[in-house]
């Protein structure tokens, strides 16, 4: 398979991603990623049809209005229960699984180590209310705080290694029996953990700094909107990044959550198309929702339909396709949380440079087609859950040009995604992170 | 070579099959939803609700637009509630400047508006109304809500009523509920068979008022005639200019520590009121929010 590798470039970027791969900190966080696969999958499907079936501006939801109010609610609460507990619990599962990772390639005991992580995270997650004895700040143990559930997760197992034993020999997995020796050896980490742990909840509002820099760049996202074409592109971009990047990490930037509700340039196009019955010549040619929300989110943030069909096109990698048909129905509903696990996206040096590439790469082509008059601006709001391709042929009111715009731009993001997707599949070749257990033998 | 055979035929048969998947179910989208669509937006130009309801609230005299800003994170925080806060503030020269920003997917922000020129009396108040309309027609029009609440601590009241007399015309934007706070409708006057310029003015044009309006009028009471500045007989005097003439009037008599004119906005007591009426208020809802049913339909 080497010949296919003629390129240069490829080659370079083959082994700084194999050397980046060496690194600790990077392989549990790719190894944890693909840890919380099948927790997400799950969820990414209970939540596309809550989104789609269940939700009051879903995309089918008007299917669902022939059940009664009592069946309609139950089924409502069976998939709420099976999405917050996959996709809003994942990080209490990712903070096990990297204690457990780092704990036993650091000879500790993994498995007090990995319970002791997920325990913290709740800890600092705990809400002390008054009126609700056990509740949690849902921000910190969804997909938000995986980032701080793996670091969490690392240090925990440190800190086993730097207060208790090492665990004896793995040939005497007796130790799992014997508890009374596991308790002796790692209850000093296992009681400072907890005790950091309450300290922090205790003395930071944790609400408060998760929601920080959404708070802030909210503010400064719907303070004083610009009339001017360029300025709102401009911000259009800034913001549109910065969401893209965040999503990478884990985070949400203003536009993950979807159009804006109160969003005024949004609501002035709509006001236009409607007493114009028409959307060409809408006043604001470049916000948020004809940028950004129809043209950079294919498949959800970082345009990851792309990434389905690239793999899906190009990949011989097993896993690789395997993970894209299965996560490929959450994905045409823009749930791809499943994807950015599986594959990973999440964290992944290699997929990074596409991930922001191909959305931004889309938003520069549709700011052209606009201002070319070449496709109407899409104005109307689109129902939740409507497949990316299809948001900007139905956000126009139903304009062929915008949908012929979209198969296009969907084939370049496909495009940019391809060569990555090669280079991924060639780096997992020689060093598959997905197999490796921890442990001594991976220090080779 | 390999290179070249990536482009003739998609690596894997899987791979090549959901492809075609793909297209098959964005296809069988994209059908139906192109004519509910299509549908949609020919009836969503009679129906267009905005979800925002927006609680507006002006200070009293002497006070500025930052006035209720301990009230707003007193009610975030007691009732685990996260509403924004916007606050304007009208110049002398009508101009507006805003601080403050209504968060994302907010329904219930608080907007404040308050007044450079914050002075009491009859002219002031009049002045401050029409400052206060313009105020509205620029909310109006900034974030297209089709109703309100509104509120207003002492003075406020006065301009609240003052506006809907003389500038709020019934074009689609309905107030659904109304507080006001020690509210003197008859000034420092105790006796209310001596009526001010004002409250003759009011009562004279109280047929403009909107009529499904429902009003809360508290008064506080330290020692059974004022709250400290505002005696009860003038918050009481609002019943000659609201009773039978909008859809609900109440007086509300608030007394114990904390009823004293300025200090009652902290009450609490007066907050889980606040809370109650206006905050909770149903109508506030687009009927679609409370139902679970799909909006096209």
């Amino acid at each position: 398979m080497e010949q296919q590798f003629t390129h240069p470039l490829e080659k370079k970027l083959i082994d700084l991603n194999l050397r980046i791969q060496k690194i600790f900190l990077y392989r549990v966080l790719q190894k944890t990623v693909l840890t919380i696969f099948p927790f997400a999958l799950i969820g990414s499907f209970s939540k596309t049809i809550q989104l789609v079936f269940l939700g009051k501006n879903g995309l089918f939801s008007n299917w669902t209005d022939f059940l009664s109010d009592n069946l309609f609610y139950q089924i409502d609460d069976i998939f709420s229960a099976i999405s917050t507990m996959t996709l809003g619990w994942i990080s209490v599962i990712a903070a096990f699984s990297a204690a457990k990772y780092t704990a036993k390639h650091l000879k500790r005991d993994d498995q007090l180590a990995g319970l002791t992580a997920s325990l913290s995270l709740l800890i600092v997650a705990y809400t002390y209310s008054r009126k609700t004895p056990m509740s949690f700040h849902s921000a910190v143990l969804g997909i938000r705080g995986l980032l701080f559930a793996i670091l969490l997760g690392v240090f925990i197992g440190y800190l086993f290694k730097w207060t208790s034993h090492k665990a004896t020999e793995p040939d005497s997995f007796a130790m799992s029996t014997n508890m009374l020796k596991r308790t002796e050896i790692s209850i000093r980490p296992i009681l400072i953990t907890i005790i950091i742990s309450v300290i922090v909840s205790d003395l930071v509002n944790v609400t408060f700094y998760s929601n920080l820099p959404q708070t802030i760049i909210t503010a400064v996202s719907s303070t004083n909107p610009s009339t001017q074409p360029f300025l709102s592109l401009l911000r259009t971009f800034g913001l549109g990044l910065y969401s893209i990047i965040m999503s990478f990490l884990g985070w949400s930037g203003p536009y993950s959550t979807g159009v804006n509700l109160t969003d005024t340039s949004s609501a002035l196009n709509l006001d236009y198309a409607l007493n114009h019955h028409t959307a060409w010549g809408a006043p604001d040619l470049f916000n948020s929702s004809t940028l950004y929300h129809t043209f950079a989110t294919y498949g959800g943030q970082g345009a990851t339909l792309a990434l389905i069909i690239a793999i899906l096109w190009v990949s011989r990698d097993h896993d690789f396709i395997n993970v894209s048909r299965w996560s490929l129905i959450p994905s045409i509903f823009n749930v791809n949380s499943a994807l950015m696990s599986g594959i990973p996206v999440f964290f992944n040096v290699i997929f990074f440079i596409p991930f922001v590439l191909a959305p931004i790469v889309n938003m520069i082509l549709a700011t052209i087609a606009l201002q070319f008059h070449l496709m109407p601006p899409a104005v109307y709001s689109v129902p939740v859950g409507t497949p990316g391709p299809l948001v900007a042929f139905l956000g126009t009111n139903g304009s062929w040009q915008a949908l012929v715009f979209t198969v296009f731009s969907l084939f370049i993001s496909t495009l940019i995604y391809i060569p990555f997707v090669k280079i991924a599949e060639q780096v997992k070749l020689q060093d598959d992170i997905s197999i490796d257990q921890g442990g001594a033998d991976d220090e080779k | 070579m390999m290179k070249n055979n990536f482009r003739k035929y998609p690596a894997s048969k899987k791979g090549f099959r959901a492809i075609i998947w793909l297209f098959i179910i964005l296809l069988l989208v994209a059908i139906p939803s192109y004519f509910t669509t299509k549908n949609d937006i020919k009836t969503l130009a009679g129906r267009y609700n905005s979800p925002l309801s927006p609680i507006i609230m002006i200070p009293g005299s002497s006070a500025s637009a930052t006035r209720f800003e301990d009230l707003v994170s007193t009610i975030n925080k007691k009732f685990d509630e996260h509403h924004s806060l916007l606050e304007l503030t009208v110049h002398k020269d009508d101009s507006i400047t805003y601080k403050g920003s209504i968060k994302n997917n907010d329904t219930r922000p608080f907007i404040v508006v308050g007044f450079e020129n914050n002075k009491d009396g009859y002219s002031n108040i009049k002045q401050q109304a029409r400052w206060f309309s313009i105020a509205f027609d620029a909310l109006k029009s900034r974030y297209k809500f089709n109703n309100f609440d509104g509120f207003g601590h002492s003075n406020g009241g006065l301009i609240w009523t003052y506006f809907l007399e003389h500038y709020y015309e019934d074009d689609g934007i309905n107030m659904n509920r109304m507080m006001t706070v020690g509210t003197p409708y008859n000034f420092e006057e105790r006796d209310q068979a001596k009526r001010t310029q004002m409250l003759t003015d009011f009562i004279n044009r109280k047929n403009k008022l909107p009529n499904d309006l429902t009003y809360y009028s508290i008064a506080g009471t330290k020692v059974y005639t004022d709250d400290g500045i505002v005696p009860i007989g003038s918050v009481e005097a609002g019943k000659y200019i609201f009773e039978g003439q909008i859809n609900h009037y109440t007086l509300i008599t608030l007394t114990g520590k904390n009823a004293q004119h300025s200090d009652m906005i902290d009450n609490p007591q007066f907050i889980s009121l606040f809370h109650q009426y206006i905050i909770d208020d149903k109508n506030a809802t687009s009927p679609n929010n409370t139902d679970r049913r799909s909006v096209s339909k």
